[in-house]
C-alpha cells in the first residue's frame, strides 16, 4: 500500500512492458503512471513528486542514465530502479555509483521487483520528511538577512551571545535581538529545537 | 612373204586386243562408253575380215556377197561411235547424231532390199591388180545411186565428230579433243573418202575401211596408258591420303582424350556424324563407323535432350555459332556434365548442311566450381555466425522485452486472481497481451534463425527499403547501447534487387556494426550515421552506408578488403572479405571511400531484378 500521492513511475520505451509493469504493480495495490519517453516524463513529473521511478536503462535519445543524471539535477528526491534486458556492465556500474536504487535485468520476477520497489517506498518515505523539512529549513534561511545568518551559524556552533558578538563585532545585545528573530524565522522555540531542525535538514554546522 | 595376211592379220588382233580390253573395263567398272568402245573394236574386227576375204573373192557374186554382209558391222561400228561420242564425251549434238544413225540405218535397210548390195546395181566382174605385192581382187561393175546414202551418212557422222571435238576442246578437255576426237574424224575421213573414191571410179583398190581404225587405236591406247598412270598415281595418292589421314585422325583422338573433349561432324542430310574419339571405344581409338544423331545423343540426360535437339536444328538449318551445357548419363550411371561449342554452315556448293562441334567434358571443373560455391557459402555462414555471436547483447535484449512483458503480465493475472475481486476483464485483456508479446518473441527467434540457417543461396526480389529497415531493426539495441542514431534516406521508386536476402541482410549488419565500432570513440553528438540507397544509374540499386568516424588511411581503402586485415583488438578480419566475396557473386561492386567532412562510406551496388547475372 503506499501514502496517498505516492505513484510509481515506470518509464520503458517499449509500451508492452511499461504496460505489463504497470500490470503488475496495480496488482499489488500501488498507483503507477507509466511513460514510453524520458522527456514525456520530465515534461509531465510534479515539483513535488512522491513515489519512485522504474527506469530502462537503454532507451533512444535521452536513456536511463541521462534521466537519472536529470533527476538529481532537480534534487528530485524520487529514488531510481533500473531495469535492463541489456547486460552492459560499465553502465550499470555507472548507475549505482551515480545513486541508484537498485539494478534489475529483465525479465524481472514480479515479486523481486515488488520488493524492490517497497524497499525504495519506504527509502523514499523517511527522506521525504527530511526533505520536505530541508526544503522548509533551506525556504526559511533565505529569508534570513546576512546578519542574521552570521547569527545562527554561531548559535549552531553552540557559542553563547557573548561570542558571538565579539567575533561578529557587535554587541550581545544586538545578538539577543537578532538570535530571536532568527528563532522566530526559523520556527524554532528553543535551542534544542533549533538544532533538532537543522539536524534533520542536513545541515551540519562546519 | 604376204603384207596384206600380216596386215589385216595385225588389224584384226588389234582391234580384238582394244576391244577385249575395254570389255574388260565396261564390265568391271559397269562403264558404257567402254562397252561400246569394245562394240567398235569387234566390228572393226569384222570389217577387216569382210576386206581381207573381199581381196581374196573370186566371182562377182561373192564380191557382191561380202560387200553386202560389210554393211553389218558398218553400222554397228558407226553407231559405237555415236553413243561412244555421247556417252564419253557428253559432247556431239543430239539431231546430228540422229540423222547419222538414221542414215546409216536406212542405208543398211536399203543394203538388203536391194540386189546385189547398197553400193553397187550389177557387178560384172572382178580384175586383180597388184597391191603391197600380191593380186588382190576388186569390182567392175555399176555403182548404185544408194551408195549416196552410205555416203551421206558418213559425211553426217564426220560432221558429228567435228562438233563434238570442237565442243570438247572448247571445254578445255585439249588432249582430250585432239587426241581421240582426232583420230576419229582422221578415220572417218580417210574411210568414207577413200571408199568413195574407189565408187566414184577414180580409185581402184581394195576397201581400206579398217586401216585408218589403227589411228583410232594408237589415239586408244595412248589415252588408256595415260589413264592406268593416272589411275595408279591417283590411287597411291589416295592411300598415301588415307594413311595420313589416319595418322591425323588418331593425333586428333590422343589430343581430344587428354583434353577430355571430342570433335564431331553431322551431316544434316545424310543424318550421319563422324566424331573423333569413337563412341565406346578404347582411348585413342578412331571411329569408322557412321553413326546417326540421335544415337550419338542417345546418353544425353532426358532432362536436356529436348534443349540440345532444338540447338543442333537451328544451327543446321541457319547456321550459326552456338555454346551449350548437358549433363551425360553413363551407362553406370554416372552423370558428367559436358559443354558444347559448335556452328553449322550449309555449303554453298552442294547445299549440305553440316553442323560441327567440340563436347568438353567439364564435370570436374562443374564439380570444383560447386564446391568452390559451397565453400563460399560456408564461410559467409561462418561469418554470419561469428557477427550475430557479436551482437548476442542486441539480440538478448530484443528477447527479454518481451519475456519481461509476459512474466509480468503473466505475475498481475495471477495477482488480479488472487485478489478474489478477480477483473475477467481486465485478465483477458492480459491473456491477450501475452499471447501477442509471446509471438513477438517468437519473431526474433525466427528472424535469428532465418539468418543463421546455411541454406543454397535463394535468390530473390527484394526491396532496398526493407532490406534496411530490418538490419536497422535488429541493431537497434546495439545502436542505442553505442548511442548511435541512424537514419535513412532511401530513393522513392527504386527497383527491386536480385539477390539472396541473408547474404545481403549479412553484409549490411556487417557494414552498418563497423560504422558504429568506427564512432565510438566520437561524441555522442557526432554519433550519426546514415543508410542511403539510391538508383544506380539504369541498373540496380548502390546501397551507402556513412559513418562519422575517424575515417580511414587512403592506403588501406582496398587493403581492409583483403582477408586477415583488422583494426579491431579481436576478431579475425574476415568480415569484409566476405562481403566483398558476397557483393561480388551477386554482380554487384564493394568498395570504401572517405567522406568529405569526416568519417568514411562503405558502397556496394547490386543489380536490379531484371538484368541480373544468373
Amino acid at each position: 500500500m503506499n501514502a496517498p500521492d505516492e505513484r510509481i513511475y515506470v518509464v520503458d520505451d517499449d509500451p508492452a512492458v511499461g504496460k505489463s509493469l504497470s500490470r503488475l504493480f496495480r496488482s499489488a495495490g500501488f498507483d503507477v503512471l507509466a511513460f514510453d519517453s524520458p522527456e514525456e516524463f520530465l515534461r509531465q513529473l510534479p515539483r513535488e513528486a512522491a513515489g519512485c521511478v522504474v527506469l530502462d536503462l537503454s532507451m533512444p535519445g535521452l536513456d536511463g542514465l541521462g534521466l537519472q543524471r536529470e533527476l538529481a539535477a532537480r534534487t528530485c528526491g524520487l529514488p531510481v530502479i533500473f531495469l535492463t534486458g541489456y547486460g552492459d556492465v560499465p553502465r550499470s556500474v555507472q548507475a549505482i555509483k551515480n545513486g541508484a536504487m537498485d539494478f534489475l535485468t529483465k525479465p524481472v520476477d514480479g515479486e523481486v521487483l515488488l520488493r524492490a520497489v517497497r524497499r525504495a517506498l519506504e527509502v523514499e518515505r523517511s527522506t521525504r520528511s527530511s526533505r520536505l523539512d530541508l526544503a522548509r529549513f533551506r525556504w526559511r534561511l533565505e529569508a534570513l538577512t546576512p546578519r542574521e545568518r552570521e547569527v545562527l551559524g554561531g548559535i549552531l556552533t553552540g557559542r553563547l551571545n557573548k561570542q558571538i558578538g565579539r567575533d561578529l563585532g557587535i554587541t550581545e545585545k544586538t545578538v539577543k535581538v537578532h538570535r530571536g528573530r532568527v528563532m522566530e524565522k526559523m520556527g524554532a522555540a528553543s535551542l534544542a529545537e533549533l538544532v533538532h531542525l537543522a539536524d534533520r535538514a542536513g545541515i551540519r554546522p562546519s | 612373204m604376204s603384207w596384206v595376211i600380216i596386215i589385216w592379220a595385225m588389224i584384226v588382233a588389234a582391234s580384238l586386243t582394244l576391244a577385249a580390253q575395254h570389255l574388260l573395263i565396261g564390265i568391271r567398272q559397269r562403264a558404257l562408253a567402254n562397252l561400246l568402245f569394245a562394240v567398235s573394236g569387234v566390228s572393226v574386227a569384222v570389217i577387216a575380215v569382210f576386206e581381207f576375204l573381199l581381196m581374196r573373192a573370186d566371182t562377182s557374186r561373192q564380191y557382191g556377197e561380202l560387200v553386202r554382209g560389210i554393211h553389218v558391222p558398218i553400222f554397228f561400228l558407226v553407231g559405237s561411235l555415236v553413243f561412244l561420242v555421247w556417252s564419253y564425251f557428253g559432247a556431239g549434238r543430239i539431231w546430228l547424231g540422229v540423222a547419222v544413225l538414221a542414215t546409216r540405218g536406212a542405208a543398211l535397210v536399203a543394203n538388203f532390199l536391194h540386189q546385189p548390195n547398197l553400193n553397187f546395181v550389177e557387178i560384172t566382174g572382178i580384175r586383180k591388180i597388184p597391191f603391197l605385192g600380191e593380186k588382190v581382187s576388186v569390182a567392175d561393175g555399176i555403182v548404185s545411186r544408194w551408195t549416196r546414202l552410205g555416203e551421206l551418212s558418213s559425211l553426217l557422222l564426220a560432221l558429228f565428230l567435228v562438233d563434238a571435238a570442237v565442243t570438247v576442246w572448247r571445254r578445255g578437255d585439249r588432249r582430250r579433243a585432239a587426241v581421240v576426237g582426232g583420230s576419229m574424224i582422221l578415220f572417218v575421213v580417210f574411210a568414207a573418202g577413200h571408199t568413195a573414191l574407189v565408187h566414184a571410179g577414180i580409185l581402184s583398190m581394195p576397201y581400206l575401211i579398217s586401216v585408218p581404225y589403227v589411228a583410232i587405236v594408237l589415239a586408244t591406247s595412248y589415252e588408256l596408258t595415260f589413264d592406268v598412270l593416272r589411275a595408279s598415281s591417283l590411287t597411291r595418292d589416295l592411300q598415301e591420303s588415307r594413311s595420313a589421314l589416319r595418322e591425323s585422325d588418331l593425333r586428333l583422338a590422343l589430343a581430344a582424350d587428354a583434353a577430355r573433349l571430342r570433335f564431331w561432324s553431322w551431316d544434316a542430310d545424310a543424318d550421319e556424324i563422324w566424331t573423333v574419339p569413337g563412341e565406346g571405344l578404347p582411348r585413342g581409338d578412331v571411329m569408322d563407323e557412321r553413326i546417326d544423331l540421335r544415337r550419338f545423343f542417345s546418353a544425353v540426360h532426358p532432362e536436356d535432350r529436348s534443349g540440345i535437339w532444338r540447338t543442333i536444328r537451328e544451327a543446321a538449318e541457319k547456321g550459326g555459332g552456338f555454346e551449350r551445357e548437358y549433363r551425360v548419363v553413363r551407362p553406370d550411371g554416372d552423370i558428367r556434365w559436358i559443354t558444347l561449342h559448335g556452328s553449322g554452315d550449309i555449303d554453298a556448293k552442294t547445299g549440305v548442311a553440316r553442323v560441327r562441334g567440340v563436347s568438353i567434358d567439364v564435370t570436374r571443373r562443374k564439380a570444383a566450381e560447386v564446391e568452390a560455391q559451397k565453400r563460399q557459402a560456408e564461410l559467409a555462414h561462418l561469418s554470419r555466425v561469428t557477427m550475430l555471436g557479436e551482437l548476442s547483447g542486441s539480440l538478448a535484449h530484443e528477447l527479454n522485452q518481451p519475456l519481461t512483458a509476459i512474466l509480468s503480465n503473466a505475475q498481475a493475472a495471477q495477482r488480479f486472481l488472487a485478489g478474489g475481486d478477480g477483473n475477467l476483464e481486465e485478465v483477458r485483456a492480459i491473456l491477450d497481451d501475452i499471447v501477442r508479446e509471446d509471438k513477438r518473441a517468437g519473431e526474433v527467434i525466427r528472424r535469428l534463425r532465418l539468418l543463421l540457417q546455411k541454406g543454397e543461396i535463394r535468390l530473390e526480389a527484394l526491396d532496398a527499403n526493407q532490406l534496411v529497415d530490418e538490419v536497422l531493426r535488429l541493431l537497434r539495441s546495439d545502436l542505442i547501447g553505442h548511442g548511435v542514431t541512424a537514419r535513412t534516406e532511401i530513393g522513392a521508386d527504386l527497383p527491386p534487387l536480385l539477390g539472396d536476402r541473408i547474404q545481403i541482410e549479412q553484409v549490411l549488419l556487417n557494414l552498418v556494426t563497423n560504422a558504429c565500432d568506427a564512432m565510438a570513440s566520437a561524441t555522442s553528438a557526432e554519433k550519426r550515421l546514415v543508410v542511403r540507397a539510391q538508383s544506380a544509374n539504369g541498373n540496380g540499386v548502390q546501397v551507402s552506408v556513412v559513418d562519422r568516424g575517424c575515417g580511414l588511411p587512403p592506403a588501406d581503402l582496398d587493403r581492409i578488403f583483403e582477408p586477415f586485415v583488422t583494426t579491431k583488438k579481436q576478431g579475425m578480419g574476415l568480415g569484409l572479405t566476405v562481403c566483398r566475396t558476397i557483393i561480388a557473386a551477386h554482380g554487384g561492386r564493394l568498395w570504401a571511400t572517405n567522406n568529405d567532412d569526416r568519417g568514411a562510406s562503405f558502397h556496394f551496388t547490386l543489380p536490379g531484378a531484371e538484368g541480373a547475372r544468373t
